[in-house]
């Protein structure tokens, strides 16, 4: 027998692979069987002397070539020569002292070339040589080992004897030809059925047929010794001996419809010793015969008889080995119907019952002692038991138990292959843990089949028996595997459904681990689900002091909220209605709750569940700390601007000094003018009146200057309004002209044609351009004096934003420090703080805008930003 | 030669000091002549003489002392009152240096404004009578040293 290894139906159907062969140290055995076969051959030839019908000295049947014949069936064609020499011994042992040597060798020859003959043809015409159950087996050793075997191998005999002993060559070809036909047929299915079924016919056989088989073998020397009775009494039975022998054949038809071939060839082969043995002993009716003649016939007469009644035993036993086989699938069938059936709606929980239940309902059927479904864990690379059955009086299998103990078997499982072995000596020498594992857990044969679901390997079952040794028949495992893909899609099925159970625990561990809020909402605007946090903050007040829950209608819940006068309610009605019905992909808002100073900030989000129902999932988050942490950065920021303005305006002093005592020098001179106008006689009163609108006009101005300045220092919160960036620049540019003026720089404006209107804080966009024009004139200090030009260029760009570009004659940026600039603190005057340009780049960000800088091609650098002329959104 | 023949030019960038200054000085019996800047004045070929420069030192384009500069460089020199928003001494120091006959801070008092007016003028009418020994101003000295 062999050690089965099959690989998966589906990759390869119905193929096997060989692996090993027993690893009984073949030497011993050889050795043991070469002896066996010495011994029966010279125990055979002792035999064949006796059934002769003496004067003839011809046997009736010559068992040695026989023996030599049934060796070569069962063994394999490389240890023939060590068989054949074996009997070689025994075959001279067995010689009559009168005959010559090299006739002796001779007759060896011829013998072993009748057996190497019959080994061969059959071989070449049978599926398996060494079994006759099937009615093409049966043919083909009949015709190889019956037929054409003894008939060639006859003529060298016939030479030989006729040579030696001069006797008339047909003559002892004849004898040779029947007498080698009728031992072939008789011995060779005895000797080859007993040694390969005999063992196991002993062991399973049930009482009934024990008892059936003694009746079988008691039945001829009955039927004979009634032939014996009838001879001595009737005339009639003693005329042929053909009456006698018809009484035999009741026996031979009980075996043959009963029994098989194996049963047949051994009662034929009884009954022809009994008939041999009586007329070589002289025994009725054959003492009367024609002895050479006679023993002819009863030759022909077995021959004749025994190979219709051993084919037809082959036939009968073929179509009842077809007929078990089909009742076999057919029930097999059923329960592999019902298997697969059984998983299919079964719920996840109930699973691990279900699996339980069939291990052992494929246990009983197939009549074994344990039946271990194993899972393969992938972070462990090990296969662990998951489900386990065991027989009636057989240890359960640990449940612990992980199959480290396997380094053989789980890599051949893992490449999707069923291994098989039917006993232990049949694992290969590489398979020596396991067998040492097996042996230690009592284990005496096992299948295992991989269990295979969507390309990956899920796990093994292994069937396992350790009272009795058990075959696996191809058939079987290509069942088994059927049922291994059963039991592989369930387990695929479990751990989908536990993948999914887990995916939902996650789910539900994000959710409960929010600090937001969350609600699910359907199509419609229901809530489905709704985390913990939300069910708390419902019970504190909720969205807009709306509590709702699950099963509440969060669209009904703001919709309420904004009939009783929350303006930010029905915002979030309106966007979480176009969120659900798909025309916005997302909406979100902040506002405030509460009593102003005490209250809260909120922020409420709306995204759209991407899925066939639609809905939208809500967080509502409170953004409180957030908001102050918001407002804190804020107002800080508001603080450094007004320091860095206050500083700013220290810087300019000088210029604003200038600039207010144009119009007082003007009121002044004014002034004194008209004093001295009053003075006159008559007073000018037209120059007077003259002089007093101007200095109303000078006062003014000089106010205006004073204003300026005081809105420009002024500390306060940022305020949005509309705002012609033309008309800030032009102010700016006229709030350092003074200082210009002092640095000996002109200021030139380059303004875009169309109006470009912003809405931006309007202080912090005057600070812009005022850090941005002071820096571009701290740049020009060095600077020769036809390079002292500021030149201020703004235009409309496509985005659509306003693009302001200050560009200096001075002496240009480092290479490199372009980004550097506007960071903070970075400063390359000796005096200076280094924050101008760093709050320019705070407010253009805080503007939606960019702000950059780069160096001129031929000389100094321009400061660029961007402020975008449609702003949504609060800076 | 009296003081009401002489004729003050006013070279100022802004109106409001222009016309203050205008009606002042011809509150005193003046003629005024008013520039907005030193361009305009140096355009003006026919200068009266006695006369006097009432000059304010930061102007776009050309400044206060530049035009002085640039008059005694042309050999047209004439006593100038230099009037400033941001009289630094530095400044001062080099507008006396250049021969000005005053430096003053706006804003000014009447009657200092009318004192250097009135001096200016003199020296003026002292310069149209021929001079045995003309005194050259610092600018005139760097002119002719250059």
């Amino acid at each position: 027998m062999e050690a089965v290894t099959s690989r998966r139906l589906s990759s390869l159907p119905g193929r096997r692979v060989t692996t090993n062969r027993s690893v009984l140290p073949s030497t011993v055995r050889i050795a043991g069987t070469a002896l066996l076969v010495a011994v029966v051959y010279y125990l055979g030839a002792r035999v064949g002397e006796q059934l002769r019908f003496l004067p003839v000295t011809t046997s009736v049947m010559w068992p040695p070539n026989a023996i030599l014949t049934a060796t070569l069936l069962l063994t394999r064609p490389r240890w023939w020569g060590i068989y054949l020499l074996a009997a070689f011994p025994a075959h001279l042992l067995g010689q009559p002292a009168a005959r010559p040597s090299t006739l002796a060798m001779a007759l060896f020859v011829t013998n072993c070339s009748e057996a190497l003959i019959a080994a061969l043809t059959v071989r070449s015409l049978s599926d398996a040589p060494g079994r006759f159950d099937t009615l093409r087996r049966m043919a083909a050793f009949i015709v190889g080992a019956v037929l054409v075997a003894p008939f060639v191998s006859s003529f060298g005999d016939a030479a030989l004897v006729a040579s030696f002993k001069g006797e008339p060559y047909w003559l002892v070809w004849r004898t040779r030809f029947f007498s080698n036909m009728l031992t072939e047929l008789t011995l060779v299915p005895a000797i080859v059925v007993a040694i390969t079924q005999g063992l196991t016919w002993l062991q399973h056989a049930s009482l009934r047929r024990r008892l059936e088989a003694v009746g079988l073998a008691l039945l001829p020397f009955g039927m004979w010794s009634l032939v014996m009775l009838a001879v001595e009494h009737s005339s009639a039975f003693r005329a042929s001996p053909g009456v006698p022998l018809a009484l035999l054949l009741p026996a031979l038809s009980w075996a043959a419809v009963r029994f098989g071939p194996g049963g047949t060839s051994v009662s034929l082969l009884t009954t022809v010793l009994l008939v041999v043995w009586s007329g070589s002993h002289g025994s009725a009716p054959f003492s009367t015969i024609q002895l050479a003649e006679g023993i002819l016939a009863l030759q022909i007469f077995l021959i004749a008889v025994g190979i219709p009644l051993l084919l037809l035993a082959a036939v009968i036993d073929e179509r009842q080995r077809a007929q078990h086989a089909l009742r076999e699938r057919l029930s097999f069938e059923e329960l592999l119907s019902h298997l697969s059936g059984a998983f299919v709606h079964v719920p996840a929980r109930a699973m691990d019952a279900a699996f339980e239940s069939w291990l052992r309902q494929l246990g009983e059927f197939l009549g074994l002692d344990r039946v271990t479904l194993y899972r393969f864990s992938r972070e462990l690379g090990e296969f662990i038991v998951a489900y386990s059955w065991s027989g009636p009086g057989v240890a359960p299998i640990s449940r612990v138990s992980v199959i480290r103990d396997f380094p053989w078997l789980v890599p051949q499982i893992l490449r999707e292959q069923s291994v098989g072995f039917s006993r232990l000596d049949e694992l290969p020498l590489e398979a020596a843990r396991e067998a040492e594992t097996f042996r230690r857990r009592g284990v005496r044969s096992n299948l295992a089949i991989p269990l295979v679901a969507g390309g990956r390997v899920l796990g093994s079952l292994a069937f396992v028996t350790v009272t009795s040794e058990r075959e696996w028949p191809d058939e079987l495992v290509q069942r088994l595997q059927l049922v291994g893909e059963v039991f592989a899609n369930a387990l695929a099925q479990k751990e989908a459904e536990e993948a999914l159970r887990s995916s939902e625990e996650m789910k539900s561990a994000i959710l409960a681990s929010l600090a937001s809020g969350v609600a699910v909402l359907d199509r419609h605007g229901r809530i489905v689900e709704v985390n913990d946090h939300w069910a708390r903050s419902a019970r504190d007040g909720g969205v807009f002091g709306a509590e709702v829950g699950v099963d509440g209608s969060f669209l009904g819940a703001c919709w309420k909220a904004a009939l009783d006068g929350v303006a930010v309610a029905r915002e979030a009605m309106i966007g979480t209605e176009s969120v659900l019905n798909g025309s916005r992909t997302g909406f979100a808002l902040e506002y405030a709750w509460g009593a102003p100073g005490a209250g809260r900030w909120l922020a409420l989000s709306v995204v759209p569940l991407k899925g066939p129902d639609g809905g939208a999932v809500v967080s509502h988050t409170d953004v409180t700390e957030r908001k102050h942490a918001e407002m804190d950065a804020q107002r800080s920021r508001q603080e450094l601007a007004h320091f860095t303005r206050v500083s700013t305006m220290g810087e300019l002093t000088a210029s604003l000094a200038h600039e207010l005592n144009q119009p007082l020098t003007g009121i002044l001179a004014n002034a004194q003018a008209a004093q001295r106008f009053l003075d006159a006689r008559p007073p000018d009163l037209g120059e007077i009146r003259a002089i007093l609108s101007d200095i109303v006009d000078d006062d003014k101005r000089a106010g205006e200057v004073i204003q300026r300045l005081r809105e420009f220092l002024r500390k306060g919160e940022s305020a949005l309004s509309l705002l012609d960036v033309n008309v800030l620049v032009r102010d700016v540019a006229k709030l350092v002209s003074s200082d210009a003026l002092i640095r000996n720089i002109t200021i030139s404006l380059d303004l875009a044609g169309e109006t470009p209107t912003v809405n931006a804080d309007r202080v912090q966009l005057q600070q812009l351009v005022l850090n941005l024009l002071l820096n571009a004139m701290e740049a020009m200090t060095e600077s020769g004096r036809e390079h002292r030009r500021v030149i201020v260029h703004t235009r409309l760009t496509e985005a659509p934003a306003v693009h302001v570009a200050i560009e200096d004659g001075g002496t240009g940026l480092r290479p490199g420090t372009e980004d550097l600039v506007f960071e903070p603190f970075y400063t390359t005057k000796q005096s200076g703080m280094g924050m101008g340009l760093s709050i320019a780049r705070s407010i253009v960000e805080a503007h939606g805008g960019a702000i950059w800088a780069a160096n001129n091609g031929t000389r100094g650098a321009t400061f660029h930003f961007t402020v975008p002329l449609t702003r949504a959104k609060t800076p | 030669m009296s003081i009401e023949d002489a004729t003050v030019y006013v070279v100022d960038d802004d109106i409001s000091v222009r016309r203050g200054l205008e009606r002042l000085l011809r509150s005193a019996g003046h003629r005024v002549v008013t520039f907005a800047s030193a361009r305009e004045f140096l355009d003006r070929r026919d200068i009266a003489s006695p006369s006097c420069l009432v000059l304010d030192i930061r102007m776009p384009g050309q400044n206060g002392l530049d035009l002085h500069e640039s008059l005694a460089a042309d050999g047209r020199d004439m006593p100038v009152v230099f009037i400033t928003g941001n009289g630094d001494i530095p400044m001062a120091v080099r507008a006396m240096k250049a021969g000005a006959v005053d430096f003053l801070a706006k804003p000014f008092d009447d009657k200092e404004l009318l004192e250097a007016v009135r001096q200016a003028i003199d020296r003026s009418s002292r310069a149209r009578r021929p001079s045995p020994a003309p005194r050259s101003t610092p600018a005139q000295r760097e002119a002719s040293g250059s």
